[in-house]
């Protein structure tokens, strides 16, 4: 194509053109603090931990769990806590290692499939988490209607039907998993939007 | 150690610069967007730089790092693009002079580079610089073959922009 190669020559000559920056310019950009959407990924990525994390805390200090003991569930509880610091340590460990393996020396591929894989890690333990507690929830609504009286210790007429407890329940968890998900799609839709677009052309040229 | 370390890289983005500018020159419209990628850029490098170890060249190495910064880290301002930047995307780059049906044909090129999308612009960006096929495909993490059907397509796209 001759005019890209027209182009090409005019390309190669541009220096005049182009700024000069001195080399006190330069130094002081590089005390200055990167926003990169790694960096960006990095710090929402540990707010969700830290959020996870201090909702379980949240639920322990408020006494919930010792109404769970008390209702003789607690082989319940201790399993819980184990499964989920377990899936905690596991997810952490990986984001780590994820994040470490972010080479900006790499290839555009191998750098964008290691940040979107950095990414996924964080989305893949919210969902576990999300998934554990709606079980959770699930269950120890299942045990209360079958091996407690909690529902039909009230008198006949204020007792409230068990298919509406029961509806509202999944009710609620729908919701609050959707409204998560809406959540999701803006912070990380924004964010990686581009990174996405790109990442996805790159891959179109292995077909 | 460190004060060593920052004066070598320092000295060394001083002389090697025209590169990043001229990925800035590529992806962003405005003077601000310009200069906000470039400061990404450069922190990206220095960042980089304890690591390079001098196996390949500095610019070889800021190529790929510059580039990656472009299409990968670097998250764009908001800011629209305004009817004044749309006038610039045609920009004139060289201050030699040339008949006006040349210089025609030059502008009309780089406003379609400008049409690209980010892929496309860093392929071309990389032709521009008269870089082989082989560093090409190395620099995006693409086959060589890939490398080079995908500017075919450029091309061809460059092609249709211009003549539509």
């Amino acid at each position: 194509m001759d005019e890209l190669e027209l182009l090409k020559k005019d390309w190669q000559k541009q220096e005049d053109t182009l700024p000069k920056l001195s080399y006190d310019d330069i130094y002081k950009m590089i005390l200055k603090k990167s926003s990169s959407i790694v960096k960006w990924i990095f710090i929402i990525s540990i707010l969700e931990f830290i959020l996870w994390i201090s909702f379980d805390i949240g639920v322990r200090v408020s006494g919930k769990y010792e109404e769970i003991e008390v209702m003789g569930m607690e082989g319940f509880s201790i399993i819980s806590s184990i499964i989920s610091y377990g899936i905690f340590l596991y997810f952490i460990i990986r984001f780590y290692y994820n994040f470490k393996n972010i080479r900006v020396t790499d290839s555009a591929k191998i750098l964008m499939q290691n940040i979107i894989k950095t990414r996924k890690t964080v989305k893949y333990y919210v969902w576990v988490n999300l998934s554990v507690l709606a079980f959770l929830m699930m269950s120890t609504m299942i045990y209360m209607l079958l091996y407690t009286d909690v529902f039909s210790n009230e008198a006949v007429d204020q007792q409230v039907p068990i298919v509406v407890v029961v509806v509202s329940f999944i009710i609620t968890t729908v919701v609050i998993i959707i409204l998560l998900a809406l959540i999701y799609r803006l912070i990380y839709g924004i964010l990686t939007r581009r990174l996405k677009k790109n990442y996805e052309e790159l891959k179109k040229l292995e077909v | 150690m460190e004060k060593e370390l920052e004066h070598s890289f320092v000295t060394n983005l001083e002389q090697n610069q025209n590169i990043v500018h001229k990925i800035c020159r590529l992806y962003t419209n405005d003077s601000e967007s310009h200069n906000d990628l470039f400061q990404e850029i450069t922190i990206q490098l220095w960042k980089a730089y304890p690591k390079f170890r001098g196996d390949s060249k500095f610019s070889t190495w800021m190529y790929r790092v510059s580039l990656n910064t472009a299409i990968t880290l670097y998250r764009k301002s908001k800011r629209s693009i305004k009817t004044s930047d749309l006038e610039t995307l045609s920009f004139k780059i060289s201050a030699e002079e040339y008949d006006d049906a040349v210089e025609q044909q030059l502008t009309l090129m780089y406003s379609a580079v400008k049409q690209l999308n980010d892929i496309e612009k860093a392929l071309v960006f990389l032709y521009l610089e008269d870089k082989s096929y082989k560093e090409i495909a190395e620099t995006m993490g693409i086959s060589e073959v890939n490398a080079r059907v995908k500017m075919n397509r450029v091309k061809t796209k460059l092609k249709k922009i211009l003549n539509p």
